[in-house]
C-alpha cells in the first residue's frame, strides 16, 4: 500500500517536473517548414506583438482576423503593450527565446537587436518573393536596415514627429502661426510674444528642455551629427549648451510650463496637455493630430489644433522619418507563415484600407494613394499625410539608432534637463554629466 | 527490517514534500545560484554571460553615481517610513484596544488600506492626488495655499511615496493589537494601584511587554521597505524622477537589468541587497537580548 502511494507521489512529482519543462510559451512548431527564404506552407500557429493604444490594437486585430480569413489553418496570438513597456517585455522573450514571430519593431530600438543578431534577415525572403517591396520606395525600406546592410524589419508605417499648435489659442493671442520655414529663433520669439495674451493656466509650451525629439529635430536643422559611426554621441556639448540654455530662457520667463507641473502630464499624445487645451505648441507625432484633435474637441470653446514640420535651420528642415515595421526572430520556427503575414499587413490594399496608417503614413504606395483618393478620408487624417508628404518631398535624412539610443540615450537626457530646472545642476554641469552617462551606455 | 522502513517512510515524506521541493530547487535556490553567478559576469540577457570577476561590484561603488544616490534615496526612505509606521500602528492600535464599541468594524475599516496597499492602482490614485490639481492642492487651496505638484517636484516626491506606505499600516497595527489583548489585566491593575498614571504604564508595563512584536514588526518592515518597488514604480512612471527623487535601490535595478540589459549588473545589486538585509536582520538580533522582552524568560 505504502509502496504504490509512494509511486503515486513520484508520478505527480515527475509531472510537475514535465510541466514546469514543458511550458514553452512559443509554440509556432505546428505549421510551415524550415524555409529562411519564406517559402513554404502557410500554416500553424503565429504569435504577434506590437506596441499601441486600444484604438491601434482594434485595427491591427481587425488586419490579423482578416488574414486568418483568407488562410484556413493560421491562427494567430496576438500580444500588446503601451508604447514604454513594450521593449521591456521584449527584452524578456528575447533573453528566453520566445520572441514572437512577428514582432514589432522601430529603428530607434532595432540595433539593441540587431547587435545581438536575435533577427532574421529579410533580404532572402524578398528575393524568394515571399515578401514584396515594389511599391515602398527604396530610402523607406532602408530605415528596416541594420548597420551590415541587411533588412531586418519591414516598414509599413513612416512616421514623423511635427510641432502640435493649437490654432484656437494662436488666434486668441494674435500671433497667427509661426511663418513657413520657421527658424527654431521665429519659433521661440512667437511663444514669447502668445504668452502674456494666454489665458490663465495655460502655456505658450512645455518644459520640453528634455524631449529627446524636440532635441533631434534642433541638431538636424544645424546639421549636426547625432551619432557617430561607433555609436557614441556626434554633437558637441556647446551645441547642447546652447539648446538648454535656449528653454532655461523660456522656463525663467515663465513662457513654457514648470518642470513639477510637466510632470503630471498624463502619457500618450491623446492625453497630453495639448491635446487638453493646456498649452499653445508643443512636439507631437504627425500621426497623432487626430486622436489629440478628438480630445481638444472635448474641451469646449471649439479649439482646434493642427500640425506644422519641425523648425528649420542652416541646413533645412528638422524632421526626420520615423518608420515602424514588423521583423522576424531568429528562435521563430514558422517562418512562411511570419512572412506571408508581414507582406500582408504592409502591402495588401485591404488590409491597408482597414489599417487607415494608423501608425505613420502606409509606406506602400499604391496603398497610400488609395487613401488619398479616398473622398471619406477625414479632414484631420488628410492634413496628416499630406504633411507627411511635403516632409517626404524634402527628403529627410533617417538616423541610425544606436544600440542602447532608447534606455541610455533618451532617459538621460530626459533626466539631465530635469535637474537643470530643478536647480540641482547648471547646465554645463549637466551637459557633461550628460556626456559621460549618455556615451557609456550608448553604441559597443 | 525496522531501518528499511524508516528508510521508506523518509522517501514517502520526501515524496510528499516534493512538490515544495520542486518548487523552491527550481524556482527559488536554482535562480539565486544562477544570479549570484551572473553577480561576476557581464551579461546583457541576448548574448552568453562574460565572466569579468568583481568589476560590477568596482563599478557600484567607484563609477555609478546613479547607484550611489538610489542607496540614498532608499535608505532616507527606510530611516522615516518604518518608525513612522511603526509609531501610527502602536498608536492605532492603543486606540482600538480601548474596549470601544464596533471594535471587529474598525479593525476591519483599517485593515483595509492595507488589503488594496502597495497595489497599482492605489499608487495610480496617489499620482492624482498628489498631482498639481489633484485633491491635496484642492484641500490647501481652500485655505489659500497654492503649490505646485508634489509628485512632480523632486523635494517632495520622496514624501508621497512615504504616505503611500503609512497608509497600508494595517497589517502592522493588527499584529500590535493582538499583542496589547495579551497584556495582563492584574499587571495594569497592579501598576494603577501603586499610582502609575496611564502613560507610566505605558511604558514600564505595556511597551516591555510589546518588545518582541516590536522587533518581529520591525525586522519585517524594514525588509520591505529596502525592497519597495511598486510605489515609486507607478508614481514616477518608472523613471525614478523627477531627478531621481524616487529612484529606489530595487527600481535602479530593475532598470540596468530590463531596460538597459545590464543583468549582470543588476545581478550584483541585488546580491549586494541581500548583503545588507543578512548584516540588518544579524545586526537586530544581537542587539535583541538587550532590548526585546520576553514574559517568559528570566
Amino acid at each position: 500500500m505504502r509502496t504504490r502511494l509512494g509511486t503515486t507521489a513520484l508520478a505527480c512529482a515527475a509531472l510537475l517536473v514535465a510541466g514546469c519543462n514543458g511550458t514553452s510559451v512559443t509554440d509556432d512548431s505546428a505549421g510551415g517548414g524550415e524555409g529562411q527564404d519564406g517559402k513554404g506552407e502557410i500554416t500553424g500557429k503565429l504569435q504577434l506583438t506590437f506596441w499601441g493604444g486600444a484604438n491601434r490594437a482594434a485595427k491591427t486585430n481587425a488586419v490579423a482576423d482578416m488574414f486568418v480569413k483568407e488562410h484556413a489553418g493560421v491562427t494567430i496570438d496576438r500580444q500588446n503593450a503601451d508604447f514604454g513597456n513594450y521593449f521591456n517585455k521584449l527584452n524578456i522573450q528575447a533573453s528566453s527565446k520566445t520572441l514572437p514571430c512577428v514582432m514589432q519593431l522601430q529603428g530607434r530600438q532595432l540595433n539593441d537587436y540587431t547587435k545581438r543578431k536575435v533577427l532574421l534577415p529579410l533580404d532572402p525572403m524578398i528575393e524568394s518573393g515571399a515578401i514584396k517591396i515594389d511599391d515602398i520606395p527604396k530610402e523607406v525600406v532602408d530605415t528596416g536596415r541594420g548597420p551590415d546592410g541587411k533588412l531586418y524589419f519591414l516598414p509599413y508605417g513612416a512616421a514623423y514627429d511635427a510641432v502640435g499648435v493649437n490654432e484656437t489659442l494662436a488666434t486668441q493671442a494674435g500671433v497667427g502661426l509661426p511663418p513657413d520655414n520657421y527658424t527654431w529663433a521665429q519659433y521661440t520669439d512667437w511663444m514669447t510674444r502668445a504668452s502674456a495674451k494666454l489665458p490663465k493656466g495655460t502655456f505658450a509650451a512645455g518644459s520640453r528642455g528634455g524631449l529627446p525629439n524636440f532635441f533631434i529635430a534642433y541638431q538636424l536643422a544645424n546639421g549636426k551629427q547625432l551619432f557617430t559611426e561607433d555609436g557614441k554621441l556626434g554633437f558637441t556639448k556647446e551645441s547642447l549648451v546652447e539648446y538648454w540654455t535656449m528653454w532655461e530662457k523660456l522656463r525663467k520667463a515663465g513662457t513654457s510650463m514648470g518642470a513639477d507641473a510637466q510632470a503630471d502630464e498624463p502619457e500618450g499624445a491623446e492625453q497630453g496637455f495639448i491635446a487638453q487645451g493646456r498649452l499653445l505648441t508643443d512636439s507631437i507625432p504627425g500621426n497623432a493630430l487626430t486622436p489629440a484633435s478628438g480630445t481638444l474637441a472635448t474641451k469646449g470653446g471649439g479649439q482646434k489644433l493642427t500640425t506644422l514640420p519641425m523648425p528649420s535651420g542652416p541646413s533645412g528642415g528638422g524632421n526626420a522619418m520615423f518608420t515602424s515595421g514588423f521583423a522576424i526572430p531568429t528562435n521563430c520556427d514558422n517562418v512562411p507563415t511570419a512572412a506571408a503575414f508581414i507582406d500582408f499587413f504592409t502591402n495588401d490594399p485591404e488590409a491597408g484600407a482597414l489599417f487607415k496608417s494608423d501608425n505613420g503614413a502606409a509606406t506602400n504606395q499604391k496603398v497610400l494613394q488609395a487613401q488619398l483618393d479616398d473622398p471619406e478620408l477625414p479632414e484631420l487624417k488628410k492634413r496628416e499625410l499630406a504633411l507627411y508628404q511635403q516632409i517626404v518631398a524634402k527628403k529627410p535624412p533617417t538616423i541610425l539608432y544606436p544600440p542602447g539610443y532608447q534606455a541610455t540615450f533618451e532617459s538621460t537626457f530626459t533626466r539631465s534637463y530635469e535637474e537643470i530646472a530643478f536647480g540641482k545642476k547648471t547646465v554645463e554641469q549637466a551637459a557633461e554629466s550628460f556626456f559621460t552617462e549618455a556615451n557609456a551606455g550608448l553604441g559597443g | 527490517m525496522k531501518s528499511s522502513r524508516t528508510g521508506r517512510e523518509g522517501l514517502t515524506a520526501y515524496v510528499f514534500l516534493s512538490p515544495w521541493l520542486i518548487g523552491i530547487v527550481l524556482l527559488t535556490l536554482g535562480p539565486m545560484l544562477y544570479s549570484a553567478y551572473l553577480a561576476f559576469t557581464n551579461y546583457d540577457l541576448l548574448s552568453p554571460p562574460r565572466w569579468i570577476g568583481l568589476d560590477n561590484f568596482r563599478r557600484m561603488f567607484t563609477a555609478d553615481p546613479r547607484y550611489l544616490s538610489s542607496v540614498r534615496v532608499t535608505l532616507v526612505y527606510v530611516a522615516v517610513s518604518v518608525p513612522l509606521l511603526l509609531i501610527v500602528s502602536m498608536a492605532l492600535a492603543l486606540l482600538l484596544n480601548k474596549g470601544i464599541r464596533f471594535l471587529s468594524g474598525y479593525r476591519a475599516l483599517f485593515y483595509l488600506p492595507s488589503l488594496m496597499g502597495a497595489s497599482v492602482a492605489i499608487a495610480v490614485l496617489w499620482r492624482q492626488i498628489f498631482g498639481g490639481s489633484g485633491l491635496v492642492n484642492q484641500v490647501l487651496g481652500v485655505f489659500g495655499i497654492e503649490r505646485g505638484s508634489w509628485v512632480g517636484n523632486p523635494g517632495t516626491a520622496l514624501w508621497t511615496i512615504v504616505t503611500l506606505n503609512l497608509w497600508a499600516f494595517g497589517a502592522t497595527m493588527i499584529i500590535f493589537l493582538a499583542g496589547l489583548r495579551q497584556v495582563p489585566v492584574e499587571l495594569h491593575e497592579a501598576a494603577a494601584v501603586d499610582g502609575a498614571g496611564p502613560i507610566r504604564r505605558f511604558f514600564s508595563v505595556t511597551l516591555p511587554l510589546m518588545t518582541p512584536l516590536i522587533f518581529f514588526n520591525l525586522l519585517l518592515d524594514t525588509i520591505h521597505a529596502f525592497q519597495a518597488f511598486t510605489g515609486a514604480f507607478v508614481v514616477s512612471r518608472g523613471s525614478g524622477g523627477p531627478a531621481d527623487s524616487t529612484l529606489f535601490y530595487t527600481l535602479y535595478l530593475y532598470q540596468q537589468g530590463f531596460a538597459e540589459l545590464k543583468m549582470g549588473y543588476a545581478s550584483a545589486m541585488a546580491w549586494a541587497l541581500v548583503i545588507v538585509l543578512a548584516a540588518f536582520t544579524g545586526f537586530l538580533f544581537l542587539t535583541a537580548k538587550r532590548w526585546v522582552y520576553y514574559g517568559d524568560e528570566r
